[in-house]
C-alpha cells in the first residue's frame, strides 16, 4: 500500500467519524438526545433496523453491480425488476395463496429465465457498445415494464400483509418480524451468490470474464453463455429483493425508480463491482438516514440531502468508492 | 383634457359592457342558454373528473325536464382538457370569448383550477369550483371564483377534535413534503392550538420515503400520544405497518387521503382497523339528510350503475348553487350572478353553501373510522353513523 493510499484512508476515516457524529452533535444542541435507557433503546432500534434494511438493499444492488462488472452495462431497469419481483410475489400471495417465502422457489427460476431471455433478445446487441447505448436501451426497457405493469395491475398501491408481528429483543428494542425474515433471506441469498462466484468453476468463469472478456474467451470460456447466466442471476437477485421489499412496503408500478436510485447510490458508495462493498454501502446509507431522521429537528425531510452529501464526499476522497480499487 | 376624454371613453365602454351582459342569453336561437366548461375526460384526472361529468349531465337533463333554467333550455358545452393545465387555459379562453357561454363550469384539480381562475377573473365570469381543496387559490383577492368543498386545512379538523375528546395532550403532526400535505398539516396545527393540544413534533418526510422506523422512534421519544399524518396511500400504509412491527401504540392515528381509497382496508388487513380518515361527503342520505340527497343518489345510481362518490356529489352541489344564483340574479348578468354567489345561503345535496369574504365555503367534511373493514362516519357528531372506537386498542391486544 502506498503512502498516499494510507493517508487517504485516514482522511476517509476522519470524514466518516465526522459525518456520523454530526447528527448526535445537532441532536444534543437541540436537546433531542437524552441519556437514559429508553432513549438508547430508540437509538438502538434505529441502528438495528438500518442494518436490517441495508442488507436487503445491498442484495439487489449486488445484481446491478454484477451486470456492470461483467458486461459494462448500466442497467437502468434494475428497479423495475425489483418491482416485477414485488408483483410476482403479490400474485402468488393473493391469487394463488402461496407463502411469500415459498413463492421464491417459483419466482426465482422465472426471474432467471426472464433475465436470460432479456440478454438474448435485447442486451446481447449492446454489449461492447458505448455505455450510453446500453443505458438508453435499459431505460426504455424500464419504461416498458412500468407501462405493462400499469396495464395489468393499474396504478393502485398494493401491499402484502405478511408477518406483521414484532420481535422483542430487549425491553426497549423491538424490530419487525418481516424485517428480520427479509434480512435473514437476503444474507442467505447474497452469501450463496458470493460463495458461488468465489468457489464454483462457473463463478470463477464469470469473474474471469469481468476481469477481461477477451482473455477469458481465449482461455476457452464461452463468454456469451456467461453473459446469459450473469443477467439471469442479476434478474433473480432483483426479483428476490422485490419479494423482500413487498412484505415490508407498499408498491405500485412506479416504485421501481426509487430502488434503481437506491441501488446506484449503494454501489457507487461501496465501490463498483465490489460485493462486500455493496453490503457496507447499503448498511452505511440506511443507518445514516436513520440517525439524521431521529436526532435532527425536521431531519426526516433532510435524509436525501444527507445520503447524497455522504456519497459525494466519499467519492471526493476515494473516487472508486469505499472498497473500490483506485482506477475503477 | 386628454384624461377627461379617456375617462369618458372608459365610461362608455363600461356602459356598453354592462348593457351587453343581461342580453346575452336572449341572443341564442330557440330560447337556449349555453352552459360550458372544460373538465378532464382523459389523462390522469379522468377517473375523479369523470364522476363529475356524470353529475353535470344528470343535472342538465333534470333541469331541462323541469322546464329549463329561467325558462331557457340548457345546452351543455363540455370540453376535455386532457388533464393538462395549458390545454385548460386555451379551452377556457375559447369558451368565454368564442362560444360566449352564459354560465361557466369549473375544471377539476387544484392545479388546473388555479390556472383557470386567472382567465375567468380577467373576463369577470364567475364559477363555483368543485374540484379544488387548495385554499391558496382564494388567497389572491380573486372575486369571481367560489369554492364548495372543504379546504385542505380542514381535512384533519375532525381528527383533532376527536383527539381532544379522548384526552390527547401531546400531538405529533407528520406529512409528506409537498403542497397539499403541508397545507393540511398547517390546518391541523391551527386546530390543535385552538383546542389547547400541544404539538410536540411537526415533521415532513420526502415524497418517496418508505422506512419510517426512525421517525416513529422520534415521535415516541417526543412523548406524543396521537399521530396526525398528512399522507397518501403508500406512506400511511407503511407508517401503520411499522407502528405495528415496532409495537408502538398511539391513542389515535389519522391520515388525510390513504384510508379513503377503496382498497386500503383490503390491502392492509386488520392493520387498517381503527384508523381515521377524511371524506368530503358520502352517499348516505339517511344520515346526512340534506334535501334532495336521496333522489339524487338514486337517480345517479340508476343511470351510472354505481353510488356517487364525493367528487360527483360536489359537482352536483355546485350546479345546484349555480342554479340558485342564476334564479336569484333573475338573468345571466355576470355581476348579478357573482353578487348572488357571494352573498346567498343555500342547502344542496352536498350540504350548506355560504362563502366567506374570500369565497371559501365553510363546508363540513366527514371524518370516518375503518371498523371491520368498512368506513363509518364518526364525526361531526350530528352525522355520526357510530361512535368512534378510541383510543385505538394496543397492537398486542388485537
Amino acid at each position: 500500500m502506498e503512502r498516499s493510499d494510507v493517508r487517504n484512508l485516514y482522511r476517509l476515516a476522519l470524514f466518516l467519524a465526522f459525518a456520523y457524529s454530526l447528527p448526535f452533535a445537532i441532536g444534543l444542541w437541540y436537546g433531542a438526545v437524552r441519556v437514559d435507557e429508553r432513549w438508547f433503546g430508540y437509538l438502538a432500534t434505529v441502528v438495528l433496523s438500518g442494518i436490517l434494511q441495508g442488507g436487503v438493499y445491498a442484495m439487489f444492488a449486488v445484481g446491478l453491480t454484477l451486470i456492470f462488472g461483467v458486461m459494462r452495462i448500466i442497467n437502468a431497469a434494475h428497479g423495475e425488476m425489483v418491482m416485477m419481483g414485488a408483483y410476482l410475489t403479490w400474485v402468488c400471495f393473493f391469487l394463488l395463496g402461496f407463502d411469500p417465502l415459498l413463492s421464491l422457489l417459483l419466482t426465482l427460476p422465472v426471474a432467471f429465465l426472464f433475465g436470460v431471455a432479456l440478454q438474448k433478445v435485447l442486451l446481447q446487441a449492446v454489449v461492447g457498445q458505448p455505455e450510453l447505448t446500453a443505458l438508453l436501451v435499459t431505460f426504455g426497457l424500464g419504461l416498458t415494464m412500468i407501462y405493462v405493469a400499469e396495464l395489468i395491475f393499474t396504478t393502485d398501491f398494493r401491499t402484502i400483509p405478511y408477518a406483521p408481528g414484532s420481535v422483542q429483543i430487549t425491553s426497549t428494542i423491538t424490530v419487525g418480524q418481516n424485517k428480520v425474515i427479509s434480512f435473514a433471506i437476503a444474507v442467505v441469498i447474497s452469501g450463496g451468490v458470493y460463495l458461488f462466484l468465489k468457489l464454483s468453476r462457473l463463478g470463477k468463469a464469470i469473474r474471469a470474464t469481468a476481469l477481461n472478456a477477451e482473455v477469458a474467451m481465449v482461455c476457452g470460456i464461452a463468454v456469451r453463455r456467461i453473459y446469459l447466466i450473469t443477467t439471469g442471476l442479476a434478474a433473480a437477485l432483483a426479483v428476490a429483493g422485490g419479494a423482500l421489499v413487498s412484505i415490508q412496503f407498499g408498491f405500485n408500478p412506479e416504485t421501481g425508480v426509487v430502488y434503481t436510485l437506491q441501488a446506484f447510490t449503494i454501489i457507487i458508495l461501496g465501490g463498483r463491482g465490489h460485493y462486500v462493498g455493496a453490503l457496507i454501502g447499503g448498511v452505511m446509507l440506511a443507518v445514516l438516514e436513520g440517525l439524521v431522521s431521529l436526532m435532527i429537528p425536521n431531519g426526516t425531510a433532510m435524509i436525501e440531502l444527507a445520503a447524497y452529501t455522504l456519497m459525494i464526499f466519499v467519492l471526493l476522497i476515494r473516487p472508486g468508492g469505499l472498497m473500490g480499487v483506485k482506477d475503477a | 383634457m386628454r384624461t377627461q376624454a379617456i375617462r369618458t371613453l372608459a365610461l362608455a365602454v363600461v356602459a356598453l359592457l354592462a348593457l351587453e351582459g343581461p342580453a346575452l342569453a336572449n341572443h341564442r336561437p330557440n330560447n337556449e342558454v349555453l352552459i360550458g366548461g372544460a373538465i378532464s375526460q382523459t389523462g390522469p384526472y379522468a377517473e375523479p373528473a369523470g364522476r363529475q361529468v356524470n353529475s353535470i349531465k344528470l343535472w342538465v337533463d333534470e333541469v331541462n325536464a323541469r322546464g329549463g333554467l329561467l325558462g331557457h333550455k340548457v345546452v351543455l358545452q363540455l370540453l376535455d382538457d386532457k388533464s393538462d393545465i395549458q390545454t385548460a387555459i386555451k379551452l377556457y379562453e375559447k369558451l368565454i370569448t368564442e362560444d360566449k357561454v352564459d354560465v361557466l363550469l369549473a375544471p377539476y384539480s387544484s392545479g388546473i383550477t388555479e390556472a383557470v381562475a386567472n382567465i375567468n377573473e380577467r373576463y369577470k365570469k364567475p364559477f363555483v369550483a368543485y374540484g379544488a381543496a387548495s385554499s391558496s387559490i382564494w388567497e389572491k383577492g380573486r372575486k369571481y371564483i367560489f369554492n364548495i368543498v372543504a379546504i385542505a386545512e380542514d381535512y384533519q379538523k375532525g381528527a383533532v377534535h376527536l383527539a381532544k375528546q379522548i384526552g390527547v395532550k401531546r400531538l405529533a403532526i407528520i406529512g409528506q413534503d409537498s403542497l397539499f400535505p403541508r397545507t393540511a398539516g398547517k390546518g391541523a396545527k391551527d386546530w390543535a392550538k385552538k383546542l389547547g393540544i400541544e404539538v410536540v413534533l411537526d415533521e415532513n418526510y420526502p415524497t418517496k420515503q418508505t422506512d419510517f422506523t426512525a421517525l416513529l422512534q422520534k415521535i415516541k421519544a417526543a412523548g406524543a400520544d396521537a399521530v396526525i399524518s398528512n399522507s397518501y396511500f403508500a406512506d400511511s400504509a407503511a407508517q401503520l405497518r411499522q407502528m405495528r412491527e415496532l409495537n408502538i401504540d398511539f391513542k389515535l392515528y389519522s391520515s388525510t387521503v390513504g384510508p379513503g381509497l377503496p382498497n386500503f382496508a383490503e390491502q392492509l388487513g386488520n392493520t387498517a382497523e381503527y384508523v381515521l380518515g377524511f371524506s368530503q361527503w358520502e352517499p348516505i342520505p339517511a344520515i346526512l339528510k340534506h334535501p334532495g340527497m336521496k333522489e339524487y343518489t338514486e337517480a345517479y345510481e340508476k343511470r351510472f350503475g354505481e353510488k356517487p362518490n364525493y367528487h360527483a356529489g360536489g359537482a352536483y352541489g355546485a350546479l345546484q348553487v349555480t342554479e340558485a344564483a342564476v334564479k336569484k340574479a333573475g338573468g345571466f348578468d355576470n355581476e348579478k350572478i357573482r353578487e348572488a354567489l357571494a352573498t346567498m345561503e343555500v342547502t344542496t345535496i352536498f350540504g350548506r353553501y355560504k362563502v366567506d369574504a374570500k369565497g371559501i365555503n365553510d363546508h363540513e367534511g366527514l371524518t370516518f373510522q375503518i371498523l371491520k373493514g368498512h368506513r363509518r362516519v364518526v364525526w361531526p357528531e350530528k352525522w355520526a353513523e357510530t361512535k368512534a372506537e378510541l383510543p385505538m386498542p394496543e397492537w398486542s391486544k388485537r
